[in-house]
């Protein structure tokens, strides 16, 4: 083992992109930077799915007063780079707060939240909701849109309230023809946490980064990535899947059992020629 | 006071935008009969049919389902809507859902029956349709046919006193019409109360009491099936009937 490692390390290309040392040794590191970097994500994207949904049926109103603002900020959010948003959000946050400097050096403000200071994550926090639920509010919009005005009128004309329709009817199928779509962007999400490393919130990418100037070595980077893709294959891998068993659903071909179905019949077929 | 009538419409007056498509339509409809309605395309039979539970809301007019008001905004329209029966063309059964749950939806949300009753109820409406062995099935396994007999056994399973149908049978492959044409028959021979907006003439005659031709927003005739077709008075329902046959 040892003398593995010590044959890699002598290879440079290796030693200086994935030296196991060095990779090794950022693990703790890193792994603080891969919780603060989920605790983003997680926090960031639930408080999302509320707001995309509100700005979701703002968008879809006949009232202007409510329609055009929800507009506005859907194109205005996914027409700019998020990294712009967060320079705005991250330092604009404080200027906006009354007695946000009591706040952010009082005791609620030093609270740690997956090693990032409860100040830090509130406003990364409104930086990605803000952000992630312009993205959602049109992926539900499409989604609710693409269900045919006649589901809504067969629930309506049975007695169902519009809430009753939307809740039994409506949204139960929305959200298994959106299903991916919204797991992608917990996907895009999670990478674009990455992104605080420029305000300094000590996420996976900024850890790795304090460790490769430190060293001058690109390893930890590479360590990061694996954190990243740790999350993201198997997630990716999900989507696929339920892409794919969407696509059956809606088509209404069962590849799976009828393959079963026919395997099955041969076997009973051998059996009986026996 | 006669016999009350089950559908009244007074009047009733539609328009989408500049495009006035109902320009005064008056039908009584009495408990039991079937009122077949009979036009070309575009001239309002969908509208007013929808008129009726208010899934278009009126221009203007007056609409009355036995005692009730429809067209008066402080009755409870869904409490209405859960007595009168709606079937489409495009069927919109609910896809997520089986058929039997199908069936069971409103019974369970609307009227709160309990999960037991309201399975029992369900399973009772597709044996009347012939598809008590579909209960578990989804919308997209069956048959066009099959899934507007499911749709059918959903609006009865609500014990409507009327049933609007809205050509029923437009988007069914012909081999397919005969078997919801049966239900649609039997219903109507067991007292049900029915608008059937369908081209079937052969329904008519065999069940309807009654056949009505709309054109351009108004009713232009109305008598018996053997009346309207066989001796129709009206220059348009002469045209019409030469087209379609
Ligand atoms: N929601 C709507 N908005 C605007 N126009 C509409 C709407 N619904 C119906 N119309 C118009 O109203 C007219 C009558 O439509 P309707 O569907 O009642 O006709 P119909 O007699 O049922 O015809 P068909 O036999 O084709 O079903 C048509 O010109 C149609 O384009
Ligand atoms: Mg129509």
């Amino acid at each position: 083992m040892e003398g593995i490692i010590e044959y890699l390390e002598s290879i440079k290309f290796v030693h200086l992109f994935m030296s196991p040392t060095i990779i090794w040794q950022s693990l703790p590191l890193l792994w603080k930077g891969f919780q603060a970097a989920a605790a983003l994500l997680i926090v960031g994207y639930l408080l999302s799915l509320p707001a995309g949904l509100t700005a979701a049926f703002m968008k879809m109103s006949k009232n202007p007063i409510v329609r055009i603002p929800a507009t506005f900020y859907i194109d205005f959010i996914r027409g700019t780079p998020l990294l712009v948003q967060i320079l705005v959000i991250y330092f604009g946050f404080p200027l906006l707060m009354p007695g946000w400097r009591e706040f952010a050096t009082g005791p609620i403000g030093q609270i740690s939240v997956a090693g990032i200071d409860m100040s830090q994550f509130v406003r990364a926090i409104a930086a990605l909701v803000i952000n992630s639920g312009a993205y959602l509010a049109e992926i539900f919009r499409a989604g609710i849109q693409s269900i045919s005005k006649g589901q809504l009128e067969a629930a309506r004309s049975l007695g169902m309230t519009t809430m009753q329709a939307m809740a039994y009817v409506i949204i139960p199928q929305t959200v298994r023809r959106i299903l991916p779509t919204m797991m992608s962007e917990f996907i895009l999400l999670f990478k674009d946490t990455a992104l605080f490393f420029a305000v300094g919130i000590f996420e996976l990418t900024l850890q790795a980064r304090t460790i490769q100037a430190r060293t001058f070595n690109m390893s930890p980077y590479i360590g990061a990535a694996g954190f990243y893709l740790m999350l993201t294959l198997p997630l990716g891998r999900l989507v696929a899947y339920l892409e794919a068993k969407l696509a059956v659903s809606e088509t209404g071909r069962e590849p799976e059992n009828r393959q079963e179905r026919k395997r099955r019949k041969a076997a009973r077929a051998k059996e009986a020629s026996a | 006071m006669t016999e009350q009538a089950m559908v009244r419409i007074e009047d009733l007056h539609k328009s989408f935008g500049a495009l006035e498509v109902l320009k005064g339509v008056d039908l009584e409809v009495a408990r039991g009969e079937v009122v077949v309605i009979l036009g070309p395309s575009g001239s309002g039979k969908s509208t007013m049919l929808r008129c009726v539970n208010r899934l278009e809301e009126p221009t203007s007019g007056r609409i009355f389902i036995e005692n009730d008001e429809v067209t008066d905004h402080k009755t409870n329209i869904n409490e209405i809507r859960a007595r009168v029966g709606m079937v489409f063309q495009s069927f919109n059964l609910f896809p997520h859902l089986t058929a039997k749950s199908n069936v069971m939806l409103a019974l369970r949300k609307v009227k709160k029956i309990s999960k037991e009753e309201a399975e029992q109820i369900a399973l009772e409406g597709l044996a009347r349709v012939g598809l008590d062995d579909k209960a578990d099935v989804y919308p997209i396994m069956l048959s066009g046919g099959q899934q507007q007999r499911v749709a059918i056994a959903r609006a009865l399973a609500m014990d409507p006193h009327v049933m609007l149908f809205d050509e029923v049978t437009s988007a069914l492959d012909p081999e397919l019409v005969r078997e919801v044409l049966d239900v649609m028959k039997g219903l109507a021979k067991g007292g049900m109360t029915m608008l059937v907006v369908t081209h079937e003439m052969g329904f008519a005659r065999d069940v309807a009491s009654r056949a009505v031709f709309m054109d351009e927003g108004v009713i232009q005739e109305q008598g018996t099936p053997e009346e309207v077709f066989d001796n129709p008075q009206n220059e348009r329902t002469k045209d019409f009937l030469g087209h379609i046959r």
